[in-house]
């Protein structure tokens, strides 16, 4: 099963965020699109969502994504609006309202929003309010909402920005948890190393196009993705196998 | 929030509900029985709900012609701005937003001060006509100057604000040209609920009752728009006609009520705020006891002002404000209290 993208144009007025681009994605992988700043990886998100009215043809399951409100796609945004007032509990509990109807406090819905809390190790916090939750917290708040939505599919926009290394992996580890439960994960990343060592698929966007795309170990060993961060970045491979990408510095080899 | 078998306890409890529509009963019959002439509690009740020992003569007169026309539409008029308020508050993700925000008010006032200083003395009974199309026409131009049609609720925001500053402006001009409506237009401008007789009721109650039960309908999904419209929107709502139903809803509610009754200030900014601070709870699955608790608020208030310099009257928006700031800001500290 496949999300078949065709001749896929998003303008944005006169400008073109999204330049023709046709791929196929592959359900239950997760897929990383990776490329500089302004390269239509948001835009590209959000058309995968079917709010980005675009040219072409975006097909989930053989359904035109546009026309289509019945798909359970959860989306975890890189600045959420922070609601003000709304504890956590009622914050994840949102993420129900597809599965059970809006403001349903079913049991069942109860029971697994507890669970999901507790994967998400914000259980005891469910009466905090989320404008009061740190960074890594308030990343696993959203992600608690997402699970709770028991999603087809669920779209990252940078879920790992503005977080410690720490937090970093144990967002991307709760985002594994979410696929073992057979979802669809796309995001975008900047960190090319974490991106190689989550994700399975690459897809390195730049200027509304795509360069390349792929299983991640080849998409991070070739010469195509340096060129598009204009050979300013450097792989390198770890004993155990494991790329990683670091930042040239002017000067330095 | 305690934990039963392993699942988070309910978001809303309906025991609030019904604790507030109790509280808006008793205070529905109190204000029924007090006034100039007090009437025994029993005795209101009987005649209310027609059971044999209810009053007879003048004093039925004065409960059902005088009296409960006035609960009925200050009730009205309470939950109208109350829920308004709380709708404005999620949809502009602002807890400052008034239901007169939009230039409704302004737009009213305009309005109504055509009314009042035209030279046709005929036309000073069709005060809430004018205000109601004043109230309507502003926020309906608000949304039209804010452009690319509500994609960006700021920008509605910000053209509201400019549309009731011009509103205001030609609503000054003319009180200083007919100085002698200056005395009406105040008092307008302050509100009150004297005009209260069973055909406002009827008409007022037609439109508020249509816009309350549409807010009540998408109340549970207004909590979306309290995220982002990507996140609504994942969360199987459309934001932006959700957006207009709701500002559209609220707008009818509140022009309506300020027509009825002038503008009566606080209502909708304290009220909202009042039952999610002593709820602890912030969903808009609590619009319905909010609007009971603005229709019993407002009962209350108007208790005030016809009772505190009997027989005279105080505008019934100086007791809102009066009783409403300092109970606001005990409840937004306490709030404050639990929450850091």
């Amino acid at each position: 099963m496949t999300i078949s993208i065709t001749d896929l144009t998003v303008r944005y007025g006169e400008k073109v965020v999204l330049d023709d681009i046709s791929l196929d994605i592959l359900h239950g992988k997760w897929t990383c699109l990776v490329g500089p700043n302004g390269a239509g990886k948001t835009t590209f998100l959000r058309a995968l969502l079917g709010m980005a009215p675009y040219s072409g043809s975006i097909k989930d399951r053989g359904h035109e994504v546009f026309k289509n409100h019945k798909r359970n796609v959860a989306f975890v945004p890189q600045s959420p609006q922070i609601p003000q007032g709304m504890t956590v509990a009622e914050y994840v509990m949102l993420g129900r309202s597809k599965r059970d109807g809006w403001g349903n406090d079913s049991l069942l819905s109860r029971e697994y929003v507890h669970k999901v809390l507790t994967q998400t190790h914000l259980f005891g916090m469910q009466t905090n309010l989320v404008s009061q939750l740190s960074g890594g917290e308030m990343q696993r708040a959203l992600i608690a909402r997402a699970l709770a939505q028991e999603p087809e599919l669920i779209l990252l926009d940078e879920p790992t920005s503005a977080l410690d290394l720490h937090h970093q992996i144990s967002v991307l580890n709760n985002i594994e948890l979410l696929k073992e439960n057979g979802v669809t994960v796309i995001s975008t990343m900047h960190d090319l190393t974490l991106a190689a060592m989550f994700a399975e698929e690459i897809v390195v966007i730049k200027n509304g196009k795509i360069l390349l795309s792929g299983e991640s170990n080849l998409v991070i060993h070739s010469s195509e993705l340096r060129k598009a961060y204009d050979n300013r970045i450097d792989v390198y491979t770890l004993e155990s196998g494991r790329p990683v990408v670091v930042a040239k510095k002017k000067g330095l080899i | 929030m305690s934990t039963e078998h392993g699942a988070i306890s309910r978001i809303w409890n309906w025991r609030i509900t019904a604790f507030c529509a109790l509280i808006l009963l008793a205070v529905a019959i109190m204000a029924v029985s007090f006034g100039p002439i007090s009437i025994n509690f029993f005795k209101v009740f009987k005649t209310l709900f027609d059971l044999p020992g209810g009053s007879t003569g003048q004093d039925r007169t004065v409960i059902l012609e005088l009296r409960l026309p006035r609960v009925i539409l200050g009730a009205l008029v309470g939950a109208a701005l109350a829920t308004s308020g709380a709708v404005y508050q999620t949809v502009f993700h602002n807890p400052l937003a008034d239901p007169y925000l939009l230039g409704a008010a302004s737009g009213a006032g305009l309005g109504a001060t055509i009314a009042l200083t035209s030279t046709h003395h005929d036309l000073h009974a069709a005060l809430p006509i004018f205000a109601f199309g004043g109230g309507v026409l502003a926020v309906f131009t608000s949304f039209v100057i804010s452009g690319k049609f509500f994609a960006d609720p700021n920008s509605l925001l910000l053209s509201g604000i400019a549309v009731g500053s011009f509103a205001t402006a030609i609503q000054t001009y003319l009180q200083q040209r007919h100085s002698a409506a200056l005395r009406p237009v105040y008092s307008w401008i302050l509100g009150d609920l004297t005009s209260a007789t069973w055909s406002v009721v009827a008409w007022s109650s037609l439109y508020i009752a249509i816009a309350l039960i549409i807010l009540f309908t998408v109340a549970k999904q207004l909590d979306g728009l309290m995220l982002s419209d990507e996140e609504a929107y994942s969360l199987g709502i459309n934001p932006k006609r959700l957006r207009i139903i709701a500002v559209a809803a609220a707008t009818l509610a509140t022009a309506t009520a300020v027509s009825a009754s002038g503008l009566i200030g606080f209502v909708g900014i304290v009220v909202p705020h009042l039952v999610r601070g002593l709820t602890h709870r912030v969903t808009n699955r609590s619009l319905i006891s909010i609007a009971m608790a603005g229709a019993a608020f407002l009962v209350l208030a108007d208790l005030g002002a016809r009772t505190l310099l009997s027989p005279a009257e105080l505008p019934i928006g100086v007791i809102t404000a009066f009783v409403g700031a300092p109970f606001f800001l005990v409840v937004l500290r306490n709030r404050r209290k639990v929450t850091q």
